[in-house]
């Protein structure tokens, strides 16, 4: 499969892509590892003008522990966050998420975080080729006023299939976003848009710096469905997060469900989630209630979209949470 | 769009070369320098027929463009072998019956040679997950992973093995 035409940059530090960025705006793409921007362009999805390398900014490539925060490098790749030990012992849904993400020979190596939480939405009557495309009128992320997914919509239903984001959002992360000249912090939580065409609430001359996620002794897990343990992207996935109290230390403070590829975003179940708060570590009724309020709250949200049946992908989210809730409760 | 003259390192040698900023490492390999050992099945990422490595590391030639590989050490499967002699793990693949077809092979040989400079002595379930992103619709893998195996650590009663005969 060829690849369209575009001009290549190489830009040599962060001030030399912010200017590029800057400059060139929606007509550039920022390319980091590729395995998923490539991709959509081979498919003719995507025909940016520029390319905008991260190749030689090393300085977007690190894990540090830093003012009680991890923070990572929106270039670092997959394959080092998996051997993060810090990761592993405070964000060890993210540690989980990364190992699932593709597979070792494909994406653990040259794809990125960065790049896995800006990774487009996806809908199996899009991403398709020219010429799957070009026997339909164009859905809505084509350009056009039709849903396949779900009739009658009046804007498109893409599917966030990202597992670093359910991860992340479970894990109360934050972006650094920078700009020529700026620089702006954004609660994972708030950087969806809920559109399904530009689904992350991002400029097109801004570039992701780092994540920053707290290090505050919650414990978390991560669970997801695909149809192959490699390769596949997950077609239902959960992130849970539970922090025990510092005055109890057998009862939980605060509780984050978070149920991914259901929707056009990852779902923070904020009612579920605060349901177990005050409940103890050990308390399976309670996280079988949670789990099942998950259920009913995310299942609103999906479309038949990503593969699988809805029912069966729904069904599947209760234990999910309640498998992510019981293994995060009982980490050491 | 213009071309662009780069120097790639592939197997110790190096290639200087004219390409366009969309040609991919695999398109350069193969159209440009006759190295049609990796091979292009879907080209998007999942089959792993064009697996290379890049500085030691398993990566997909066909999501990589030929600018990013520039400075990179690339190996392709026509590197694993001395002048005239097969790598242990080619000899094992052939040994093990693990090839029907051959066109998966180049990329699984990829995948797992840099398996085994990783972890010389991998247990089943590594050398599966090693060979995940690889996909082959002969073998059934079962061959496959003795094959792997075998490079590893070479049993005395390996039952398959063809090279006692």
């Amino acid at each position: 499969m060829l690849l369209p035409g575009f001009d290549y940059l190489d830009p040599k530090n962060l001030e030399e892509a912010l200017d590029l960025l800057a400059v060139h705006k929606e007509d550039a793409k920022v390319l980091a590892g590729g395995t998923d921007l490539l991709v959509r362009m081979k498919k003719g999805l995507l025909a940016p003008k520029v390319l905008i390398s991260l190749k030689s900014l090393n300085e977007l490539s690190y894990i540090k522990e830093e003012a009680g925060c991890i923070k990572i490098g929106a270039r670092t790749p997959l394959a080092d966050i998996i051997a993060s030990g810090t990761v592993q012992d405070n964000a060890r849904a993210l540690s989980q998420a990364c190992e699932k993400i593709g597979a070792i020979t494909m994406q653990h190596y040259r794809g990125t975080i960065g790049g896995n939480i800006l990774q487009d939405n996806r809908c199996h009557h899009y991403n398709q080729s020219d010429f799957h495309r070009s026997g339909h009128q164009a859905c809505h992320k084509n350009g056009g006023k039709i849903c396949y997914a779900r009739e009658n919509a009046d804007r498109c239903n893409s599917t966030c299939q990202s597992d670093g984001s359910t991860a992340l959002m479970a894990l109360g992360a934050k972006l650094v976003l920078l700009s020529k000249g700026h620089e702006r912090t954004v609660d994972l939580d708030k950087f969806y848009t809920a559109d399904g065409i530009m689904p992350h609430d991002m400029e097109s001359h801004e570039l992701l710096k780092d994540i920053i996620i707290p290090i505050n002794g919650a414990r978390s897990a991560y669970r997801r469905l695909a149809y192959r343990s490699a390769i596949d992207y997950p077609i239902v996935c959960a992130g849970v997060l539970v922090r025990p109290s510092d005055s109890q230390k057998d009862r939980i403070d605060e509780a984050r469900i978070v149920v991914g590829a259901m929707g056009r975003a990852p779902l923070f179940l904020a009612q579920a989630s605060s349901s177990l708060k005050g409940k103890k570590l050990d308390d399976t009724d309670a996280f079988r209630k949670a789990a099942d309020a998950s259920m009913d709250s995310a299942a609103t949200f999906a479309v038949h979209n990503v593969g699988s049946t809805l029912e069966y992908r729904c069904s599947m989210i209760s234990p999910l949470v309640l498998q992510g809730l019981k293994e995060a409760a009982s980490e050491k | 769009m213009e071309k662009i003259e780069i120097t790639l390192n592939i197997n110790d040698n190096p290639y200087e070369v004219m390409i366009y900023p969309n040609d991919t490492l695999l398109d350069v390999l193969r159209d440009k320098l006759d190295l049609t050992g990796s091979k292009e099945s879907c080209g998007e990422g999942v089959c792993g027929s064009c697996t290379v490595h890049m500085d030691g590391k398993p990566v997909r030639a066909c999501l990589t463009l030929a600018m990013e590989a520039q400075g990179a050490k690339i190996k392709t499967v026509e590197g694993l072998a001395n002048v005239d002699e097969l790598s242990n793990l080619q000899q094992s693949f052939i040994d093990h019956g693990a090839v029907q077809c051959g066109f998966c092979t180049p990329g699984m040989l990829m995948s797992a040679d840099a398996l085994l400079r990783e972890n010389p002595n991998p247990d089943e379930k590594a050398i599966r997950k090693a060979l995940a992103g690889n996909i082959c619709r002969c073998t059934g893998y079962a061959k496959i992973v003795q094959a792997v195996a075998h490079a590893a650590q070479p049993q005395d009663d390996c039952c398959d093995c063809k090279s006692k005969e």
